[in-house]
């Protein structure tokens, strides 16, 4: 009858690859109000999965900063600089950019969440994080149709400026050096010196 | 200024991402407040909550097999738990398809069952052969308990597992009709394979 046999288990295979219970963002914010998920977390909601963001590291932090304060000076009454607030991007996504320029509203988005027709433009900042933010987070950010992305990819001194969302992809993308000046599409005349956002 | 243009690559396979896990308190607290409801079919791997996948026919008919032949009750000091959660550790509650438990006076009612009060698992597969084998299986080793049955339905076969360690079950016997198994924690109770799995 029985056949004695001793055979270690497989490695587990990693659990994230098995399928997931997904969370629409109304359940995400019932989790953030029942306690559940704390305020200090640094999560954000991605295709129904609650992910943990990387620590934000200096560099990531000033960046973050200059371009805040370099907006803040130009685009007067024009737009809203939103640093690191929630974008209400599918049912299913809340994602949390580094810095958006949100449409000018008079109630500054206070009673309802942003959506992706108000955004002009959406920055991330990557110095960890280049992956996530460019297979990730770009192709979810193009099939909502956010109209810009910058990715500004502190390790390689670039800032990939990605528009026109076709389809879910952007279909003009262009890589900025130091050296360059860069613009918003929707405000062309702000003009940022690429070198000022990332130097040596 | 130069104007490179390099399209990136814009595929986005599965999420191979840092997951925001949940201890089993902040699992049963997502029941508490509705975020989890009797309408999910959910349990806990390692902090991850994990769809299961839904019952067939087949399956459900085994269980109910299983819970005619095993014998169970105040004489043989056991309890018989039909797909009921078992927390392993501070992030794994799972749901076995039966449990033999230490019989309590209380049906532990007023405390959760831990894997100390499992004298049997079983487990009944049929799509879901590996996700039983690779990832319950090693942590119900690890978790010590001392008998599991993972009966798999389109191999025809019952594997007994036995010896618990943190590296997974020492001794695997692989039964099929023919064969008889026989639970640890009882003496003289013989289950002939052919009952359980037509062969």
């Amino acid at each position: 009858m029985a056949t004695a046999q001793t055979k270690p288990p497989p490695p587990s295979a990693d659990v994230t690859q098995l399928p997931l219970r997904r969370f629409t963002v109304d359940e995400y914010f019932a989790m953030a109000e029942a306690g559940i998920l704390k305020e200090e977390e640094r999560v954000e909601l991605i295709d129904g999965v609650i992910v943990e963001m990387a620590p934000i590291g200096n560099n990531h932090l000033g960046t973050t900063d200059l371009y805040n304060m370099s907006f803040a000076r130009e685009v007067g009454d024009r737009a809203i600089v939103r640093v690191q607030g929630s974008i209400l991007l599918a049912e299913r996504s809340m994602p949390e950019p580094d810095l958006v320029l949100l449409r000018a509203r008079q109630d500054f988005y206070r009673y309802r969440a942003a959506v992706p027709d108000d955004v002009l433009l959406l920055i991330e900042v990557a110095e960890s994080s280049v992956n996530y933010d460019r297979y990730q987070k770009l192709p979810r950010y193009a099939q909502a149709g956010i109209p810009e992305v910058w990715i500004t990819v502190l390790p390689e001194r670039i800032i990939e400026a990605h528009a026109e969302p076709v389809a879910g992809r952007y279909t003009r993308n262009r890589i900025y050096l130091p050296g360059d000046t860069i613009s918003p599409s929707a405000l062309p005349d702000i003009e940022l010196v690429v070198s000022d956002i990332l130097p040596e | 200024m130069t104007t490179q243009t390099k399209p990136p690559p814009q595929t986005s396979s599965a999420l191979n991402l840092p997951v925001r896990r949940f201890t089993v308190a902040e699992f049963l607290a997502l029941v508490e407040v509705g975020v989890l409801t009797s309408n999910d079919r959910v349990e806990l791997l390692d902090g991850v909550i994990i769809e299961m996948a839904p019952i067939g026919d087949p399956h459900a008919g085994t269980v109910d097999i299983y819970t005619e032949m095993l014998p169970s009750g105040v004489d043989r000091g056991t309890l018989l738990r039909v797909q009921g959660p078992l927390a392993l550790d501070e992030h794994s509650r799972l749901y076995p398809d039966l449990m033999l438990l230490r019989r309590r006076a209380d049906y532990y009612r007023s405390r959760p069952l831990t894997p100390e009060d499992v004298l049997l698992l079983i487990e009944v597969a049929d799509s879901s052969v590996d996700y039983d084998r690779n990832e319950k299986l090693p942590r119900y080793a690890n978790a010590g308990v001392p008998e599991v049955w993972l009966t798999i339905l389109p191999e025809d076969v019952v594997e007994v597992h036995t010896e618990p360690t943190g590296n997974g079950y020492r001794v695997t016997r692989r039964l099929r009709a023919g064969d008889v198994l026989q639970p640890g924690c009882y003496d003289g109770v013989e289950i002939p394979v052919g009952e359980i799995i037509p062969g």
